[in-house]
């Protein structure tokens, strides 16, 4: 029975393709890549194709096998399981593709072979940990997810900043398991098994608890702010078709886990929404500003998803309040919009960190304010980009606008409730319209510095756009955004039957009144691009026969302009900094220019994370000052030790 | 076919009402001025001239007035006009505009990063800037219209006697409505006291540095672009000031071409008894109308019923 199925199927083949190049190929460079990034490429697409079909057909399916003869694994996948394995499978399908031509330093065999092998187990346990059916299976597969991303993100670990951004995404991770074990020790501890049912039957105070806990546990993964730490730490210090994966698909896990425990749970009231979505709203926000300030790329796009899982849980939040409030088509507007944004996000957010992947392969830095002009030498990088960079800004007909049309749709139906769901729903709705605004001056930003404009340093100048096995995923993924932007329905379609599998309580969603909004956004697409193919055949007529030349820029007068004169990314976005200066301390050191014969000067800037900032003195350095007083157990002493062992033993005999 | 007709009188109007603007600029500065068809002549001219372009561009510098315009054009055909209905309407749309006019406005910083100027690249990060607090009023008035009417279209805020409904149903609070809205049309058609077209200073402009390299046709477009999006502001602002619609089509649209003019001789006479403010007073100014438009919202909403 295990082998025909086609969901383990493709788990196996994507663990054999990691393990296989370790064992054998790991002499054969190029052949050993070959085989892993073909055989994750194939195992995720049965993967894909399955979800897919699971997805339209509605197929519940369940499966369990003894584990260590004390435990059972037990799998389930349902809609909202098979939504979150399409974008799993689809995203670590194009990264595998495009790790064969990025993993291409031949001196590292081993290193790119042990890589392999934590990609795939890293694939194969996001897929197990959405259709893990009880708390031990579930906890497994988290773990093996944690610690796999774990020894990808110190890939390159002889640079001290990646081992340091490693441990930090290794502490969170932990603490974060550590908080969700807490979660399901309160349900197990109502419900006296593994399983997940009992949760249902769990009393008000209890679902609270476990609602926080599962919140804190899961944000941190997802990158909730102020959990949200290690996220831009972790994400630069991965390969860049890692990142793709992490931010991608990896920190949807925890929406997942928040999804999957709010269905459990099946605690409807209006409280888990409004946690939501104030969680929501200033991961968005803040998400977005501290994005701004960036000088990394990486980095910046690492922001960029604590802002989009901000929107998505906005999403969810309307969703939640939409249920407590007993208004079904809020409800799925939330949820199916968040859902949607899920895809779409792992889908521009994979796009842009593979471009990112691909400027920072060929110049060799992250650095946003030394790039430019990138786009006149790696054009399909640029063209692709831009695609990804509207689509995040959440701008028509990409795929970004239709979830956000979805989100805000459903936000404007939760203004017409009373009171705290007005208030909540009024801000949900400017805030979306504020991280619009931001995320489109931060996309400007970055498509204005580092790909429009003229190279700033040498680095930039030098590029070229090789590696088909790189450019086919983007390309891929530009094109997903434009058809998921310009027919959403199928997709939103999906979305829907996903949120159906919360069980909220009614039953089969009746899809017509979604679709005449998709409907609707289709038209308004199309119309645009009627209009503008309309101008474009103008404008074509209208320079016939007309004289066109080239000339430089127009520099106001000044005959010497250079390329460093250029604005960059620290002056585009320093005014929108100050605005939010309160919220991201601004620290800027610039010795002034004096004297007649001023001595050389320079201008660093350093947007200041608040979390990050106040962690430090919050829990950091308690916990060091606590830890220290417990220096005294560490004594080295092994008889001690062995004692410690036999105390321990004693006690839990009496518990247990 | 009235709106059809309509739709194209708004696009060979809306360039006659931007020259009122100047007119009345010049009869405060007691010169003669322009003539009120100058901008049909600009069009015509550049029309007619070929492009210089900048060897650091690329072809977004040629797709960027195109989508600017594109997007001003599909954003007018979903606007009432003179109280008749739009051409298209649909639960949602407006949206779907307002961020088509974020579209446009993405590839107009984005034509003007293409460049390489530094001048260009400080209008765009102040065109960047500016619009976030706008479009934050926008959503906020949207609140307000959506729980009133229920509807999320322009269709239903500003069709025949509609917004004759919001002063019922807010009452005075729609004053604070009608200025945030009036901010907004100066922020987002940069024009005083947040942004100056005339100045002659490179250094202090936002819109008008950020098309520098544009020319002939590519620049017409543009220009027809802001001339259409001033338009769209102004027809909203004007549906408020005078909700009244008589019945008969034609008075209505008497009614509403005056009113208009009335809209631009106001922008106008902004501009000639104000001065630009200061850079990074700007945002100040803006929040104004994000504040006007939250207390009109949460007052109406709240404490009215």
């Amino acid at each position: 029975m295990l082998a025909i199925n086609p969901f383990f199927l493709a788990v196996g083949i994507i663990l054999g393709s990691g393990i296989l190049p370790l064992l054998f190929l790991w002499r054969r460079f190029v052949l050993m890549k070959a085989v892993a990034s073909f055989g994750i490429t194939a195992g995720c697409l049965i993967g894909l194709i399955d979800a897919i079909l699971k997805l339209s057909h509605g197929v519940d399916w369940a499966s369990s096998a003894s584990y260590l003869h004390a435990f059972r694994l037990a799998f389930h996948m349902d809609g909202l399981s098979a939504f979150f394995l399409m974008a799993i499978f689809l995203v670590s399908l194009l990264a595998a593709v495009y790790s064969y031509h990025y993993m291409d330093d031949a001196q590292k065999t081993i290193r790119v072979a042990v890589h392999y092998l934590f990609f795939s187990l890293l694939v194969a346990s996001m897929a197990l940990v959405v259709t893990a059916a009880n708390m031990i299976t579930f906890m497994l597969c988290w773990e093996i997810m944690s610690l796999s991303s774990f020894f990808l993100v110190v890939y390159n670990y002889e640079n001290d900043g990646n081992r340091k951004a490693g441990y930090l995404y290794f502490i969170f991770s932990q603490v974060g398991a550590m908080v969700i074990l807490a979660a399901f020790g309160v349900i197990y501890s109502h419900a006296a098994s593994f399983g997940f049912e009992g949760a249902a039957a769990l009393p008000e105070t209890a679902k609270l608890l476990v609602f926080v806990l599962a919140f804190i546990g899961f944000g941190s993964k997802a990158g909730v702010f102020p959990f949200h730490v290690w996220l831009p730490h972790a994400h630069p210090a991965a390969p860049s078709h890692i990142s793709a994966i992490m931010s991608g698909v990896m920190i949807k896990c925890g929406i997942y886990g928040i999804l999957r425990i709010y269905a459990l749970l099946g605690w409807h009231t209006p409280l888990s929404g409004y946690i939501v979505l104030v969680a929501g709203m200033i991961s968005g926000i803040l998400g977005v500003v501290y994005a701004l300030g960036q000088h990394d790329i990486k980095r910046l796009l690492a922001y960029h998803s604590v802002e989009n899982i901000g929107i998505i849980l906005i999403g969810i939040g309307l969703g939640m309040v939409g249920v407590a409030a007993g208004n079904p088509v809020m409800a799925l507007l939330g949820f199916g919009g968040g859902l949607l944004h899920v895809l779409n996000h792992a889908i521009f957010k994979s796009l842009l960190f593979m471009g990112a992947g691909m400027v920072l392969h060929k110049t060799g830095t992250r650095t946003i304010d030394v790039l430019g002009g990138v786009i006149k030498k790696m054009p399909i990088t640029g063209t692709t980009f831009l695609i990804g960079s509207l689509a995040i800004c959440g701008l028509p007909p990409f795929n970004g606008f239709v979830s956000e049309f979805m989100i805000y749709i459903g936000g404007f139906r939760g203004a017409a409730l009373g009171q705290a769901d007005f208030a909540l729903s009024l801000l949900a709705i400017v805030s979306l319209a504020v991280i619009g605004g931001l995320a489109l001056a931060c996309f400007t930003k970055v498509m204005g510095v580092v790909f429009q404009g003229e190279p700033r340093s040498r680095a930039a100048e030098a590029v070229n756009e090789k590696g088909t096995s790189m450019i086919t995923p983007m390309v891929v993924l530009a094109g997903a955004c434009l058809v998921i932007g310009v027919f959403p329905g199928v997709f939103a379609g999906m979305a829907l039957k996903a949120a159906e599998a919360l069980q909220l309580g009614y039953g089969r969603v009746p899809l017509a009144p979604f679709m005449q909004l998709t409907g609707n956004i289709t038209l308004g697409a199309l119309l645009f691009f009627t209009v503008l193919v309309s101008i474009l055949v103008l404008r074509i007529f209208l320079y016939r026969g007309k004289s066109v030349t080239a000339s430089g820029t127009w520099g106001c007068g000044f005959t010497q302009p250079t390329a460093r004169m250029q604005y960059t990314g620290s002056s585009y976005a320093g005014s929108i900094l100050e605005f939010f200066g309160p919220l991201a301390p601004l620290e800027e050191n610039h010795p002034p220019i004096e004297g007649r014969f001023p001595a050389k000067t320079y201008y660093q800037s350093h947007v200041h994370d608040i979390a990050e900032r106040h962690m430090q003195g919050v829990i950091v350095s308690p916990v060091l000052a606590a830890f220290d007083k417990l220096r005294w157990l560490q004594h080295g002493d092994i008889h001690l030790y062995i004692g410690y062992i036999l105390l321990a033993i004693v006690v839990l005999l009496f518990f247990v | 076919m009235t709106s059809v007709l309509l739709f194209i009188l708004a696009i060979l109007l809306a360039p006659f009402y931007s020259a009122v603007i100047l007119k009345v600029k010049a009869f405060f500065g007691g010169k003669k001025g322009p003539p009120l068809l100058i901008n049909y002549y600009t069009l015509v001219k550049l029309l007619k001239k070929g492009s210089v372009y900048s060897t650091s561009t690329t072809a977004i510098f040629k797709i960027g007035p195109m989508v600017s315009l594109c997007a001003a054009f599909t954003v007018l055909m979903f606007l009432p006009i003179a109280g008749q209905p739009p051409i298209l309407s649909f639960q949602g749309d407006v949206i779907l505009l307002l961020y088509l006019l974020g579209l446009g406005r993405f590839f107009t910083i984005a034509a003007a990063m293409d460049t390489a100027s530094p001048f260009e690249g400080m209008g765009a990060a102040r065109e960047a800037y500016f619009p976030i607090i706008c479009e934050a009023t926008l959503f906020m008035i949207l609140i307000l219209f959506y729980v009133i009417t229920g509807e999320l279209s322009l269709a239903a805020y500003f069709s025949s006697g509609q917004p004759a409904g919001f002063w019922q149903a807010a009452g005075a609070p729609l004053l604070f409505v009608v200025l945030a809205l009036f901010i907004v049309l100066l922020t987002e058609n940069s024009r005083v006291p947040v942004d100056d077209p005339a100045t002659h200073l490179e250094l202090t402009m936002i819109h008008e540095v950020m098309v520098l390299d544009h020319s002939g046709p590519d620049f017409a477009f543009i220009e027809l672009g802001s001339f259409l999006k001033l338009f769209f502001y102004a027809t909203m602002v004007t549906r408020l000031i005078c909700p009244v619609t008589i019945g008969h089509p034609a008075a209505d649209l008497v009614i509403f071409l005056a009113t208009m003019g009335v809209v631009y001789v106001a922008v106008g006479v902004t501009e000639s008894v104000m001065a630009r403010y200061r850079m990074d007073k700007v945002p100040q100014f803006v929040l104004t109308s994000f504040a006007l438009a939250f207390f009109a919202t949460v007052i109406s909403l709240e404490f009215l019923k």
